[in-house]
């Protein structure tokens, strides 16, 4: 292959791998941005994972599917939301637990479903009219439907967040819970949506992972996706459009393994395979030599609240 | 000790001032207090009861699962613990389950989220591995060599996290899981590839020879092992609880900040607590591969992370405890391989039950460090 089809191919194949470290990066930011520090991500992939799978082999609408695969997520945070907001469990354990928890449910229900390495047909590729006939640039104007929404849904929540009084509200919970609860925000109904939301988020990350882009389901697919997620959000500094460039990266590196493998260019295959991790730490390291305060970290992140505490 | 009572006051004046509920039940405010302490018999029956309702709530998914409910008490409880055949495999899976635990344990006493505990066990058995295949060292002093290489291998890849974390604020949540990834990566890359075994088509090392491999006592190499991972605790209680680093480490635990202030050197006792960590994990890879394996393998450390930090969790960071509640997670990893076998239950519901049992006694602190009192408002 030539120089120019591997560039095509790399471009067009690159929004494909950055889709779900954005998703679920928004989503980790939505909640984090409440004060309640998300570890669960990981685990929550999973779960989207599964039930995507599961909702396309059952109903066959990606959509649908998709959906469903957010609820279950929000679903399962639910549990996650008792503990860390009305039981105050520790978040760092907490987050871990869920993980656990997810990882095993959902390996455990995909073999006993027998939804394990089952094909499903998706979204076909939507060319956008005649900028998908461009040269070089073309491929990145003929991808799904999700791709697509992700820019609005981006939009969306940034709007939400730093444009609308509920955004302040919630905004105001992560940042000072007591002077929020002070102007009679009610910090647990907040960190609450919050969780709900973002897992719902970080579930649509998941199920893009199976339902749209591997188009099936294997145990532990997310493959520490979730938790680059993690390393992203810290990277991004809490802010969604450096997380989406963040994103956009991690997905462009992604989506270069293959290419660089059809170029014939012969790297040791399991070295390859660690770039993702190996960029990860190579940015957390990189964000920490560059600024070494905590700004845009949300001032009670990982702290519960409670009215009667002194802190 | 003012304190509570302080809050107490604030909660009744709160409730004073709020308009008069209607109804017996809403006829009461229930206010959330922070308990000082709360005497150790109450502390036990909330942890029981969250156990209770653990092992209830695992019990009911096996059931779901195809396990008749009858069997279960057979299968876990005597099948388990009163054949020999199974007894023997719990002890063979406890030494590195301790070590784990351990790691884990002494890693949290410092504050320091150790999630590498499977990257550090992998770099400990590629360093027990490394002397057998290259066959260094005279046949006599090949295991003690062997295991001198895995702690200082787990030890070094505990070192990149401290570091990051105590010179650059890395996140090591994050820094050590993506280490767990790439040594992970790492193994196979060995195992498929240089150290495949010659003799045939499966992705592990050559068999250690057996002056390689840990002594075989009345018969297998669990009682040497369990001895190894007796020796590790009992040094891990005197380390925790006699010695000077070990008060330090209770100090930096309490409050970073003060025990600065009063001259403990807070960054090196990290440090050392998480290298120490590292050398437990290096020590538990090498007993996998110099005990169980006999070899390195692609995937002998799976499901180790999970349970070394659920023991260090359910034990407190106590040694003592933490071997005892490996001796249990090994239980339940055997039990976990016979319904595997008898009724085809995918061995991730060991990993679904340890999770479980987490959540349940985590939000079971809730009731030992708070205290829900209903305060009676003026009733209208």
């Amino acid at each position: 292959m030539d120089a120019f089809a591997i560039a095509t191919n790399w471009l067009g194949n690159a929004p494909d791998f950055a889709v779900p470290y954005a998703l679920a990066a928004l989503g980790l930011i939505l909640t984090e941005r409440s004060g309640v520090l998300s570890l669960g991500a990981e685990g929550l992939m999973l779960v989207g994972a599964l039930v995507g799978i599961g909702a396309q082999l059952s109903f066959g609408q990606p959509g649908i599917a998709l959906m469903l695969a957010m609820l279950a997520a929000s679903l399962v945070s639910v549990l996650f939301a008792v503990m860390v907001i009305v039981l105050r469990v520790n978040q760092v354990i907490a987050g871990l637990a869920l993980v656990f928890f997810c990882q095993g449910l959902t390996s455990l229900l995909g073999t006993l479903l027998g939804w394990t390495n089952r094909g499903v047909e998706s979204f076909a590729a939507l060319p956008l009219g005649p900028l998908a006939s461009l040269p070089l640039v073309g491929r990145l104007f003929a991808q799904n439907i999700v791709v697509y929404l992700t820019l609005p849904i981006f939009v969306a929540v940034v709007w939400y967040l730093t444009r609308t009084s509920a955004g302040l509200r919630l905004r105001a919970v992560g940042e000072n819970p007591q002077a929020a609860d002070a102007a009679g925000i009610s910090v647990t109904a907040w960190r609450f949506a919050a969780v709900l939301a973002g897992a719902a988020l970080v579930g649509l990350a998941g199920a893009y992972i199976s339902v749209v882009s591997t188009k099936l389901w294997i145990a532990g697919m997310s493959g520490g996706r979730g938790w680059i997620a993690v390393g992203l959000v810290i990277f991004a500094r809490w802010s969604p459009w450096k997380a989406l460039a963040g994103a956009v990266l991690f997905g462009c590196i992604e989506a270069l393994i293959p290419q660089l493998a059809a170029a014939g260019v012969q790297l040791p295959q399991y070295f390859v395979l660690m770039t993702p991790y190996a960029v990860t730490l190579a940015v957390m390291v990189w964000v920490a030599l560059a600024r070494r305060s905590s700004d845009g970290e949300p001032g009670a992140l990982g702290r519960p609240y409670l009215r009667e505490e002194r802190t | 000790m003012t304190k509570p009572v302080m809050q107490a006051s604030s909660a009744v004046l709160a409730a004073n001032a709020s308009p008069a509920p209607r109804g017996a039940l809403t006829n009461r405010r229930y206010a959330l207090e922070l308990r000082q302490q709360m005497a150790w018999p109450k502390q036990a029956l909330i942890l029981a009861i969250s156990l209770a309702i653990g092992f209830g709530l695992s019990a009911a998914i096996l059931v779901a699962a195809g396990v008749p409910a009858g069997e279960l008490l057979n299968e876990f409880v005597l099948h388990t613990l009163f054949d020999l055949q199974s007894l023997q495999a719990v002890l063979f899976q406890a030494a590195p389950m301790i070590l784990v635990g351990l790691a884990a344990a002494m890693a949290f006493r410092a504050r320091f989220w150790n999630l590498g505990l499977e990257g550090q066990m992998i770099w400990g058995a590629i360093g027990a591995t490394a002397v057998s295949f290259f066959d260094t060292g005279p046949p006599a002093l090949r295991l003690p060599l062997m295991l001198c290489m895995a702690i200082t291998f787990g030890l070094l890849w505990a070192l990149a996290p401290a570091l990051l974390k105590l010179r650059l604020g890395v996140n090591e949540i994050i820094s050590s899981l993506m280490l767990n990834y790439i040594a992970g990566n790492f193994l196979l890359h060995l195992v498929y590839g240089a150290w495949k075994d010659p003799k045939d088509s499966f992705p592990y090392s050559p068999q250690f020879r057996s002056f390689e491999r840990l002594p075989e006592w009345f018969g297998s190499t669990g009682p040497a092992a369990i001895a190894l991972a007796l020796a590790v605790t009992a040094l891990a209680w005197w380390f925790v609880g006699i010695s000077r680093a070990g008060l330090y480490l209770r100090f930096v635990d309490a409050n970073p900040r003060m025990a600065h202030a009063v001259g403990v050197p807070v960054r090196r006792m990290v440090l050392s607590a998480v290298l120490l960590s590292g050398a437990l994990s290096g020590i538990a890879g090498f007993v996998v591969v110099a005990g169980q394996e006999g070899r390195l393998t692609q995937a002998f450390y799976a499901g180790y992370g999970v349970s070394g930090i659920l023991i260090a969790f359910l034990a407190r960071n106590n040694p003592l405890a933490a071997s005892v509640v490996a001796l249990l997670v090994a239980a339940l990893f055997v039990a976990g391989r016979n319904l595997q076998v008898f009724y085809q239950i995918p061995f991730s519901m060991v990993q679904l039950i340890q999770a479980i049992v987490v959540i349940c006694v985590a939000s079971s602190d809730f009731f030992i460090r708070h205290r829900i009192r209903a305060v009676a408002s003026k009733a209208g």
